[in-house]
């Protein structure tokens, strides 16, 4: 009897309804569910409530959140997964609450320095590259960047199917020692670790190239390289429907051509990469974009149980430990 | 792990909040209990970032709200508690106040 995802009923701009639909959708699937949040939750049906009274929002402090709020559906799920009443937890809040909740009741993984937000970036035309750290860590360590470099290798690994993930360093030139003095000690860590495919330095174009598989750098950089790209992939896509509406004879020629097109905009839309992961936390934790309809919580619920099945928590401490 | 509760049978006297506390640092840092000793700084001495020192307040919390009512750290005080001797004091102290369960 597989154990259930726990979601986070109550996180999200679109909670409870669009995150107890994507709920029930997984169900349907044949993935074990159970929601988190008020008992009289509304359109749960058959599915199982663990209780939690509180919610914490998306402007608050997440430690503060965290610690005040023992009965949060954020510390509930969290504390769902260490009890062994949930295989893994997501939820489409605040994101600084789920790692901290996630973080204070599963726990890091033995030998863990700090856990990661590792992001899926997509590539068209190949398999997404993992982007970490996208946000847990302003400033880090030239040590867990190499911590980064092997978590992210397991979860591409898993997740993407890649024998050996070749891993590159976020920095602003492709020649070694290019960089800021972390950049520089990171390179060389990472040059002598065990069990890392480590391709040297890469450059912000490179991240949605077919040229890396795992991008490691600071929760800063890395975050500020998501809602770029974000940003930036919407823009043009506004600007090319923009461009085919912009003149009759367009129109007509653009209809035809949409369909081509549609499989790529499913790669680049965020409803459809199944969330980020919180690699480092002992139990799978995903992140899911705070604006996430019940489709983006279906994807990231498969996710989970993906890599619940994967055992890659299992493996994530192997690798931590054997480095 | 997090969720193992240390369980210190008996009155809730220094030395067992000393216990407490050092338990909770083996766990979160990963060390060794004899090489935890009161006089030590959590920063300089055994390594213990501010991520760490939210992890042990966020224990002590969990552990000692079954034995002392309303046993809490707040943010502010984490500042003050620089080595493992002051986070016994300030867990001592509020015992002291507060009385405990058992």
């Amino acid at each position: 009897m597989r154990l259930p995802v726990a979601v986070d009923a109550m996180g999200g701009d679109f909670a409870p309804d669009q995150i107890v639909a994507g709920a029930l959708e997984a169900d349907r699937l044949g993935i074990p569910v159970v929601l988190v949040g008020p008992e009289n939750l509304e359109g749960a049906g058959h599915l199982e409530v663990i209780p939690a009274s509180e919610v914490i929002a998306m402007d608050e402090d997440p430690a503060y959140g965290v610690r005040r709020k023992k009965d949060s559906t954020l510390v509930r799920a969290a504390e769902a997964v260490r009890d062994g009443r949930a295989c893994a937890m997501i939820s489409a809040g605040n994101t600084g609450a789920t790692m901290a909740s996630a973080l204070l009741r599963m726990g890091r993984v033995r030998g863990v320095n700090r856990p990661a937000i590792a992001t899926p970036i997509p590539v068209p035309g190949g398999t997404h590259t993992v982007l970490l750290d996208a946000g847990a860590n302003t400033e880090v360590q030239a040590e867990w960047l190499v911590q980064f470099a092997l978590m992210g290798s397991v979860y591409s690994r898993h997740r993407y199917g890649i024998a050996n993930p070749r891993v590159g360093l976020l920095s602003i030139g492709e020649e070694p020692g290019k960089g800021d003095t972390l950049r520089k000690d990171a390179f060389e860590l990472l040059a002598g670790a065990r069990g890392i495919d480590f391709i040297g330095n890469v450059e912000g174009r490179d991240v949605m190239s077919d040229s890396v598989d795992v991008v490691v750098t600071d929760g800063f950089t890395g975050n500020v390289v998501l809602k770029t790209l974000e940003g930036g992939m919407k823009t043009l896509v506004k600007a090319l429907m923009a461009a085919f509406a912009s003149k009759e004879e367009y129109k007509v020629h653009a209809d035809a051509l949409l369909p081509a097109l549609f499989p790529l905009y499913e790669t680049v839309d965020p409803e459809y990469t199944g969330g980020a992961i919180l690699l480092g936390v002992d139990g799978v934790c995903i992140i899911s974009h705070g604006s996430s309809s019940s489709r983006a919580i279906v994807n990231g619920i498969k996710v989970a149980s993906e890599m619940v099945e994967r055992n890659m928590v299992d493996e994530i401490r192997q690798a931590i430990s054997q480095a | 792990m997090p969720a193992e509760t240390h369980v210190v049978d008996g009155p809730l006297d220094r030395q067992a909040i000393f216990h407490i506390v050092r338990d909770q640092l083996v766990d979160i840092l990963e060390i060794d209990p004899s090489s935890i000793s009161e006089g030590q700084s959590f920063k300089d001495d055994l390594n213990a970032d501010s991520l760490a020192l939210v992890e042990l307040v966020d224990a002590l919390e969990e552990e000692l709200s079954e034995r002392t009512v309303g046993f809490r750290i707040e943010d502010e005080d984490l500042a003050d508690l620089k080595t493992v001797r002051d986070a016994v004091d300030f867990v001592y102290a509020h015992v002291m106040a507060h009385g405990s369960g058992r």
